[in-house]
């Protein structure tokens, strides 16, 4: 696999660390230290991945994601040391394709590059039929099929799964759900998703323990869990 | 001039009835007209209405007497011939007597109504005063000033009660054994001399020459009073009571004033200590995430390292990697310490426990893992990501003592209204002597573990309310806790 990447970290040993990292599996590496740098990097260079800490001095980094997501199309991986959820949500909600939560390997690194790529080119290839193990959800004929049976669900149900599945792999917030699902006005209420997210698990026959289909981040939201080998583009 | 006014209706009787039963002779002299003894009535209504009961009981005695003297036959004496003349003239007297009581009783009770009514305006006044007050303490100082205007009452103070202790919100100071006194009422709400009942203010105690202090246990706070009985009649007891209840009211809400202001200051010094902890957290994380950068990147393929040194990154690595679960804990430890809030709502456990296996899934992969987690559970009321961590951290240990291909199991179940759910694995038993200590800080069972997850685990399910504790069965260790269920309505 290549690609640019854009390192953001105010540490240097960690920009050291990625770049020697990532170039070793062959990416093309850019590391900046600051908000301001990462910016205009992001606006010459043009990466197709955005690894960005939250933590920066100067501008910080949820402010370089809201003026990132403005004007790339690069994918955004937020790295940051704080495991809080709120700020898991708040990264999420304004845009980024995932959160990495700091320390990690760079083998984790690497497989969460990997996923937000191949879902990019999922997303930019419009697919039409996402597939989760035996749940089918044909986007344009609006059919969802569990092993080869329709599953007939409300409006707001489909919307809920079509949505998950337009963003199939990505972890999607309440907040991001609520928004889609229910519109802009929508009275926020996180239960309501949860409240949808469990019909649902109960017509497409999904065990909340062990789901097969739709999973769940505490606190956080949800996730249809989806091989990405089996997102077809049209032909 | 009191007297005059209080012998006034009695002449006016003797009068009325002089004057009516000359006017009477005079039409008899004329012309015949029966029952003429009714124009007396007239006279004992104005009487009874206008001056009460006994004027109007002497004008009817009067009437009864001159008619009968005057017109009975024979006239000119008290003697009563015809028996039916003799019940003419006793109805005549009770008719009198009825009339004058019913009239006076209507003006006593209009008299009545217009002095409730005076109180109720006059109250009415001071609350809307009192409350439009922006602050609690001028508005306490307002009703404590109106109570010690009353006539008969010779100290008034509103005391209030904050954590225990008496402060005087208005009227005059106490000494503070007064005060001391007032705390203890209010603590044991006993009041002192008097107590509030539903007409008014009750003397318990009959006032001496020296009266003590009366001491009134509120919902806020305490009333202090000194009453002079002798002068303090029933319309002043019931409007001491009026305002003593106002004065609840006020105390009130000034101590809820009071306990905004304290749930800020100690907001203001929980937020401090929450900055604190998250900038100890960057700074103990950011190097460690360094570290573990720098030493996977070595083991890459492009890294050029041979299989010893490879090998020697990956242990440092694991290191690394251990160093910042204890980072992560005591982290943790010190949040849940320094009194994080819960944030509950009802949720649903078997999506939980979904959520903690996937995380664990790869290491999960080789083990036995049952799952008894029926998707039918009532729902829980709890901080879903604390109650993840205490599942997350109860699975890692069985994980650390399942040997691979070893059986776990996670399960739960309703019972009554606490849902008990269980963590088993097939590890060691767990040496008696350890199964009370086990969650205790830093006592740990295998080397390299931190002796935080367990605790952590206590100290989570306990803010919730439940209990965790660990029991041996024949096949290893069981770990099972409560928590409480959602009540029924909730929605999902």
């Amino acid at each position: 696999m290549s690609g640019r990447i854009l390192v953001v970290d105010d540490e240097v040993e960690i920009r050291r660390a990625l770049r020697t990292g990532l170039t070793h599996h062959r990416f093309d590496v850019e590391a900046v230290a600051t908000g301001e740098e990462a910016l205009s990097s992001a606006a010459a260079w043009k990466p197709d991945v955005v690894l960005l800490d939250l933590g920066l001095p100067g501008i910080d980094g949820f402010t370089v994601l809201t003026r990132l997501r403005e004007k790339s199309r690069a994918a955004v991986i937020v790295l940051s040391v704080m495991a809080d959820e709120r700020d898991k949500v708040r990264a999420l909600d304004l845009g980024a394709d995932d959160y990495l939560v700091k320390p990690f390997g760079l083998e984790e690194l690497l497989a969460r590059i990997r996923a937000v790529v191949r879902r990019q080119a999922a997303v930019a290839g419009g697919a039409a039929v996402v597939r989760a193990g035996d749940l089918e959800i044909d986007l344009e004929r609006r059919q969802v099929m569990v092993a080869g049976r329709e599953v007939h669900l409300t409006p707001t149900e489909y919307e809920l799964l079509r949505y998950l599945a337009l963003h199939a792999g990505k972890l999607v917030t309440h907040t991001i759900l609520l928004r889609e699902v229910w519109g802009a006005y929508a009275v926020g209420e996180a239960q309501n998703t949860r409240y949808v997210v469990a019909q649902l698990r109960r017509k497409l026959g999904d065990d909340p323990a062990r789901p097969k289909y739709i999973a769940t981040e505490p606190g956080v939201g949800y996730r249809l869990r989806v091989d990405s080998n089996e997102i077809q583009t049209p032909t | 001039m009191r007297a005059a006014r209080t012998v006034l209706p009695y002449f006016y009787a003797i009068g009325g009835v002089t004057l009516i039963t000359a006017g009477i002779g005079l039409v008899q002299s004329r012309t015949a007209v029966p029952n003429l003894s009714m124009v007396y009535l007239l006279l004992v209504l104005w009487l009874g209405a206008r001056h009460g009961r006994l004027p109007a009981a002497v004008a009817g005695v009067g009437a009864f007497v001159a008619y009968d003297y005057f017109f009975v036959p024979p006239v000119g004496t008290f003697v009563v011939n015809a028996p039916h003349e003799l019940l003419g003239l006793i109805l005549l007297l009770a008719t009198a007597l009825v009339t004058g009581q019913l009239a006076s009783s209507l003006r006593r009770e209009s008299e009545h109504a217009a002095v409730l009514a005076g109180e109720a305006t006059e109250l009415y006044e001071l609350a809307t005063t009192a409350l439009r007050q922006p602050e609690a303490g001028a508005a306490i100082a307002l009703v404590s000033r109106r109570a010690r205007a009353l006539p008969g009452v010779a100290r008034f103070s509103l005391i209030a009660v904050e954590d225990g202790k008496a402060i005087v919100a208005g009227g005059e100071e106490l000494g503070p054994e007064l005060l001391r006194r007032a705390e203890w009422s209010f603590e044991h709400q006993t009041p002192v001399g008097a107590k509030l009942g539903l007409g008014g203010l009750d003397l318990v105690r009959v006032a001496g020459p020296n009266p003590e202090p009366l001491i009134i246990p509120l919902a806020g706070g305490v009333a202090v009073m000194v009453l002079d009985s002798a002068t303090a009649d029933d319309h002043q007891r019931r409007l001491l009571a009026a305002l003593l209840s106002l004065g609840s009211l006020l105390l009130d809400r000034r101590a809820a004033a009071y306990q905004a202001q304290r749930a800020s200051t100690l907001e203001a010094s929980d937020s401090l200590k929450a900055a604190v902890l998250s900038s100890l957290s960057h700074e103990l994380k950011s190097p460690i995430a360094a570290l573990r950068a720098g030493l996977t990147s070595l083991l890459g393929p492009g890294a050029g390292l041979d299989r010893e040194h490879q090998e020697l990154a990956s242990g440092l690595d694991r290191e690394a990697a251990r160093l910042d679960r204890l980072v992560g804990e005591l982290l943790t430890m010190s949040r849940l310490e320094a009194g994080q809030a819960l944030e509950l709502g009802p949720r649903s456990f078997p999506e939980l426990g979904g959520a903690a296996i996937e995380r664990l899934q790869p290491r999960l992969d080789r083990r036995q893992l049952t799952v008894s987690l029926p998707a039918d559970l009532p729902q829980v009321l709890i901080d879903e990501l604390q109650i993840d961590r205490v599942l997350t951290n109860l699975l890692e240990n069985a994980l650390d003592f399942t040997p691979d291909g070893g059986r776990i199991e996670l399960g739960a179940r309703a019972e009554g209204d606490r849902l008990l759910a269980w963590v088993d694995n097939e590890g060691p038993m767990i040496p008696a002597a350890d199964l009370g200590s086990i969650f205790d800080k830093f006592w740990s069972g295998r080397s390299g573990g931190t002796g935080l997850g367990l605790a952590i685990c206590k100290r989570i399910i306990e803010g919730h309310g439940g209990t965790i504790e660990v029991r041996n069965r024949r096949s290893g260790p069981r770990f099972q806790f409560t928590l409480p269920l959602a009540p029924v309505g909730a929605t999902t």
